[in-house]
């Protein structure tokens, strides 16, 4: 049943992409980059949050009027971009600004784009385990990351933030209070504390470079780049963003100045600045960092980590389950073997190392499988010219066996 | 280091002989189960007989000079869309391979218009049939 769903998400999903794939061509088919275009936002949140960090003031007095300096202009006037006017903010910042916010978006979108098409392609099970689980975790951090992002502006927003994430954490028995001091740095909301979600934001964004290493550690040639066309495609949208719906903080004398904000403050700005002790009622949600606090607010907390708990649960047994007969595992010939590494180069998911072999031995390495990495898919036997390494239940002399067969059989 | 592909045999006989190609598909490409028959040729031209493998990239460059040496006017290899395969790099594996730009490489002396390359998904039989014809035409000069 549950395969057969699968293979129904996997016919639905190619089914898609040959559309994509009959506009775009298969070179230029962004879908085929569906893992590389995370990486690619991602490198654009590092170079514009290094230019955001050396304007930001992570005291809780200037740090929303820093990120409103780096921000102020341009400002929308007539349906026009004023650029000019440097005496009242950062020139271009709110671009800047907007391409953080905007490709944190774009992140945290492809990232799941690119996680439900794994699992809809089937790409997700046994030997894939490890990458899937290192993804999981990525999930998790980019959402801890773009959280604290939200924070670091401390308007009202970043405040209710603030208290519900207190809340969220101090339900969990026995070390809730604790984290929940952790997470602000001690038992009330200090400058300490916007310091403290500074580095829970940088940190975690150098954490996601290490997760990211271990994300691809099982993966021979990952394809971290994506095409050209995809590049100016991606780019070209949180430009556009950025461009179109200028990343502003948003307060009553900017909406006296310029009515046609109020349009878009619903979804695009700051609040005010934060009134410690006073929340205000209606928090703007953005949807895609913000939906755990979506749903405290609907379920209660303890619903909340009910939702969430258990659906990273269903996210990490996911790999594991239906199990696939593994019975055709790639065997190494020792004495054909002559350790030129020709498989070991190829092999798509890291299954072969080469090791040493005894001394005395007529060649120096040895191929050597490990058998929970081997898919099974073949690639080593296609790169081995010595017939070295075979599948057990296919090797190269029955499929040559099958050429001449269906050679002599003729038309 | 060795010869590559020492076990090709020599080249058959020339004498006049029905066309036949043979083909190495990979079986999450094209829908290959359902196009051929038992004899393993295609329903939609007989002559061509597949050889259904786990992955496009366990094809050995040997095998296509075998299928040539042996008597196949042309030989190809079908995999996943570049960009899809199944399992990660078969696909760009064979093309390198085919091109010698990788280990174990298409020999030189192979007559590079008999052996082709194809890459489709699941749901591209049509275009697969049509790209076979095609090069079929050129690659079996009547």
């Amino acid at each position: 049943m549950y395969r057969k769903f699968l293979s129904l998400l996997k016919n639905i999903t190619v089914s898609f992409e040959k559309m994509i794939n009959f506009l775009t061509t298969q070179e230029h088919n962004p879908l085929y980059f569906h893992g590389a275009i995370p990486l690619y936002i991602f490198w654009f949140l590092i170079f514009s949050g290094i230019l955001l960090w050396m304007y930001y003031i992570p005291t809780l007095e200037r740090a929303w009027s820093s990120v409103n300096y780096i921000s102020a202009l341009p400002i929308i006037q007539k349906g026009t971009v004023s650029l000019a006017d440097p005496a009242s903010g950062i020139p271009y910042g709110s671009i800047i600004r907007g391409i953080h916010r905007y490709g944190a978006a774009g992140m945290m979108i492809a990232t799941i784009l690119h996680m439900l098409r794994v699992y809809f392609t089937d790409r997700h099970r046994s030997w894939r385990w490890f990458p899937w689980i290192t993804g999981v975790a990525l999930l998790v951090l980019v959402l801890f990351v773009g959280i604290t992002g939200y924070l670091l502006v401390w308007d009202n927003r970043a405040y209710a933030l603030t208290v519900w994430t207190q809340s969220f954490i101090a339900a969990i028995p026995l070390i809730g209070a604790s984290l929940s001091n952790f997470f602000i740095a001690g038992d009330v909301i200090t400058d300490y504390t916007l310091i403290r979600f500074f580095f829970f934001h940088v940190g975690g964004a150098a954490l996601i470079f290490v997760l990211m290493w271990t994300h691809f550690i099982r993966l021979k040639y990952p394809v971290v780049t994506p095409s050209r066309s995809t590049n100016f495609l991606v780019l070209g949208f949180i430009l556009v963003a950025a461009g179109a719906i200028p990343a502003i903080n948003i307060t009553q004398e900017l909406i006296a100045k310029y009515p046609s904000l109020s349009d878009q403050a619903a979804y695009i700005a700051s609040d005010a600045p934060a009134n410690i002790g006073s929340l205000v009622s209606n928090v703007r949600y953005d949807v895609w960092y913000m939906f755990p606090y979506y749903l405290i607010e609907k379920l209660g907390i303890t619903g909340a980590w009910w939702v969430l708990g258990v659906s990273t649960i269903l996210l990490i047994v996911a790999p594991f389950y239906p199990k696939d007969r593994r019975d055709n595992i790639a065997e190494v010939i020792e004495a054909k073997c002559t350790g030129c590494t020709f498989c070991s180069l190829d092999c798509p998911f890291e299954a072969i190392t080469m090791q040493d072999r005894a001394p005395g031995s007529k060649f120096k390495l040895i191929a050597v499988v490990q058998e929970a990495r081997c898919s099974e898919c073949g690639i080593c036997v296609g790169a081995c010219p010595f017939q070295a390494i075979e599948l057990p239940n296919m090797d190269s002399k029955a499929i040559d066996g099958d050429v001449l067969a269906l050679l002599k059989q003729g038309v | 280091m060795p010869t590559l592909n020492p076990e090709v045999p020599p080249t058959a006989s020339t004498e006049s002989k029905p066309k036949v190609v043979v083909g190495f598909v990979c079986e999450r490409s094209i829908p290959i189960q359902e196009m051929i028959d038992q004899q393993k040729a295609l329903h939609d031209d007989p002559s061509v007989k597949i050889v259904i493998l786990p992955c496009s990239g366990m094809v050995k460059p040997s095998q296509m000079e075998l299928a040539l040496a042996q008597g196949a006017d042309a030989t190809f290899v079908c995999g996943c869309a570049m960009g899809d395969c199944h399992y990660r790099t078969g696909n760009i594996m064979i093309k390198e391979r085919i091109e010698g730009e990788r280990n174990p490489k298409l020999r030189k002396s192979t007559d590079r218009t008999k052996v082709g390359m194809f890459f489709f998904t699941m749901k591209d039989k049509r275009p697969f049939l049509e790209a076979l014809a095609k090069f079929k035409s050129l690659a079996i000069k009547s």
